[in-house]
C-alpha cells in the first residue's frame, strides 16, 4: 500500500547522510545535539519495525501467566497494568507463577532495551 | 548571550557591585554552560574595582531552568546548602552572593566563583591518561563524601531541609509509587524493585547531610585534580549509605560499567578514602539496598525529565531521549534481584 523506500528505510539512510555528511560540517558545540537526533531516529526506526510484535508477544506470555484471554481490554496497556500491580502487592511472591512472572520481567527489558539501546545490553552481556 | 552591554548583564553588574562593595563591576563575558539537566549555569567574566573582589574574576551564576523536577531546592536553599558544605572543608566552588530579586536576573540567582576543570562523565570515564591516576580520586571523592556526611541535623542554617522522618525509604517508596501511579506507560519492574525495598528496608539510622547527587559528572577535575563537588539541588538528611549506593549504582558508570565506584575504580578505594574520613566502615549490606533504591529512583528520575518534554513542553531532545534510561535501570534491578537470571532463551 505504502510507497517505497519504507519509513524504516527513509530514516535508515537519513541518519546515514546526517551522520556521515553533515556532522562533520557543523560547529563543535552543534555536534552533540546532531547524534542526540541520530540516536532517536535509530531508536524511531527499530520500533517501527519491532514494537507491534514486542506488544503481541508480551500480551501472549501475560495471557499465559494468568490463563485467559487479555486482549480484548479497554487500553491497550491494561494487562501490562494488571502485571504491574500484581507485582506491587506482591501477588506472584510464594506462587507457582512467581518465576514465570519474573522471566516476563526479563523478556520486556530485553526487547524493549534490543529496540532503545543495544549497545547497552551488550555492555551488560546480553545479545 | 555573550559579551557585554545588556539589560540583563547591566543589571547583573549593578547587583554584583553592590554585594561586593565595588566602586564599579563590568562584564566582560556572560555566557551559558552546558550540561546542567536541571538548573542553568551562566559563566561571567567581569572586572570588579574595589570591594571584596578587587581585579578580574571567573565566576558562575546558577539559576533555575525553566522546568524542573520535583524534590530538587530552590536556588537560595541550595546556596545554603553550598555555604555549609564550603565551611565544613568540602572542596566546592566558593558561594559567593544570592539574590531572590527578579529584576536582576528574571529569577532567582546564587554566583560561585568558577573552579577549573571538567566533568562531563563520559569524557572522564573514557580517559585513558587519567586511569592512573582514578584510585587516587576515587579514595579522595570517599573523603570528599564522608566530610559531607559529618554535618547532622539539627542545623539552623539548613532549617528549610525536610526531616529526616519525611524523605526516609519508606517516603521515598510512597512517592515512587505515587509518581507510577500518574505515569502514563506502567513499569512492572520498577513494581517489582519498589516491593523488594519495601521488604528489605535497613533498620534506622542517624541521619547526615546527604548530597543525594554524587557522582561522576557531578564533580569538577583539573587533570587528575579534584576541583570542586557541584550540584547541590537536591541536597537533604539521609542514610549516609544513600550517597555511597548512588555514587557506585551502574546508572553512574558511563562508559565503564566495570568500575563499580563512579566508572572510575573499583569500590576498595573509595570505601577506603570515606571510612578513613569517617571513622566508621561503610556496611556492604546497606550499599546494597541503597543501590537498588538508587536505580529505581533514577528510573523515576529519567521519566520525570521526559515529562518535561511530554508534559511541561520544554523543547530538549535531551531531556526527551532521557527518560528511555529508565528501562537501563530495569535491567539493573533485574540483573541485582533475580538471582535466577535472564531466562535462556530471550
Amino acid at each position: 500500500m505504502f510507497d517505497q523506500p519504507t519509513g524504516p528505510s527513509l530514516l535508515a539512510l537519513a541518519r546515514d547522510v546526517l551522520l556521515t555528511d553533515l556532522l562533520p560540517l557543523l560547529p563543535e558545540e552543534a555536534r552533540l545535539d546532531a547524534r542526540l537526533v541520530a540516536s532517536s531516529m535509530a531508536i524511531a526506526e527499530r520500533e517501527s519495525i519491532a514494537s507491534a510484535k514486542l506488544v503481541d508477544d508480551i500480551l501472549t506470555e501475560l495471557e499465559t501467566l494468568y490463563g485467559q484471554h487479555l486482549g480484548n481490554k479497554t487500553g491497550e496497556d491494561e494487562p501490562l497494568r494488571r502485571f504491574a500491580h500484581d507485582f506491587r502487592v506482591g501477588a506472584f511472591e510464594g506462587s507457582p507463577r512467581d518465576r514465570r512472572s519474573r522471566e516476563i520481567l526479563w523478556r520486556l527489558t530485553i526487547a524493549k532495551l534490543r529496540l532503545a539501546n543495544p549497545r547497552f545490553l551488550s555492555a551488560n552481556g546480553f545479545t | 548571550m555573550a559579551g557585554t552591554a545588556s539589560p540583563q548583564s547591566d543589571a547583573l553588574a549593578r547587583f554584583l557591585a553592590q554585594a561586593s562593595a565595588a566602586r564599579a563591576v563590568e562584564i566582560a563575558a556572560l555566557s551559558p554552560l552546558r550540561g546542567g539537566a536541571i538548573q542553568e549555569n551562566w559563566a561571567i567574566d567581569a572586572h570588579f574595582t574595589g570591594g571584596a573582589l578587587a581585579g578580574e574574576q571567573r565566576l558562575v551564576l546558577r539559576t533555575a531552568a525553566p522546568t524542573g523536577v520535583p524534590a530538587s531546592l530552590d536556588r537560595l536553599q541550595e546556596f545554603a546548602v553550598l555555604k555549609a558544605a564550603f565551611s565544613a572543608g568540602v572542596t566546592v566552588p566558593e558561594p559567593l552572593f544570592a539574590s531572590g530579586d527578579a529584576a536582576v536576573f528574571g529569577k532567582p540567582f546564587f554566583i560561585m566563583r568558577r573552579a577549573d576543570g571538567i566533568a562531563a562523565a563520559h569524557r572522564i570515564t573514557r580517559d585513558r591518561g587519567l586511569e592512573p591516576a582514578f584510585p587516587a580520586i576515587a579514595e579522595r571523592l570517599g573523603c570528599e563524601l564522608a566530610r559531607i556526611h559529618r554535618m547532622h541535623p539539627p542545623r539552623p542554617d539548613l532549617a528549610f531541609l525536610p526531616a529526616y522522618e519525611e524523605v526516609g525509604p519508606v517516603q521515598q517508596i510512597a512517592r515512587f509509587r505515587a509518581y507510577l501511579d500518574r505515569h502514563r506507560v506502567p513499569r512492572p519492574v520498577l513494581e517489582w524493585g519498589i516491593r523488594w525495598l519495601e521488604t528489605h528496608l535497613p533498620p534506622p539510622v542517624e541521619p547526615v547531610l546527604c548530597h543525594h547527587d554524587f557522582r561522576t559528572g557531578n564533580y569538577l577535575l583539573d587533570g587528575a585534580r579534584l576541583t570542586g563537588i557541584l550540584d547541590w539541588e537536591f541536597a537533604g538528611w539521609g542514610d549516609p549509605h544513600e550517597d555511597i549506593g548512588w555514587f557506585c549504582c551502574k546508572g553512574w558508570r558511563f562508559a565503564r560499567l566495570d568500575r563499580e565506584a563512579g566508572g572510575i575504580s573499583d569500590r576498595m578505594p573509595f570505601y577506603c578514602g570515606y571510612e578513613r574520613e569517617a571513622g566508621r566502615a561503610v556496611d556492604p549490606q546497606r550499599v546494597f539496598f541503597w543501590e537498588v533504591l538508587a536505580s529505581v529512583r533514577w528510573a523515576v528520575i529519567a521519566l520525570q525529565q521526559s515529562d518535561r518534554y511530554m508534559i511541561g513542553g520544554e523543547r530538549n531532545l535531551d531531556l526527551a531521549l532521557t527518560g528511555r534510561r529508565a528501562t537501563e535501570c530495569e535491567l539493573e534491578i533485574l540483573m541485582l534481584l533475580d538471582p535466577g537470571g535472564a531466562p535462556s532463551d530471550v
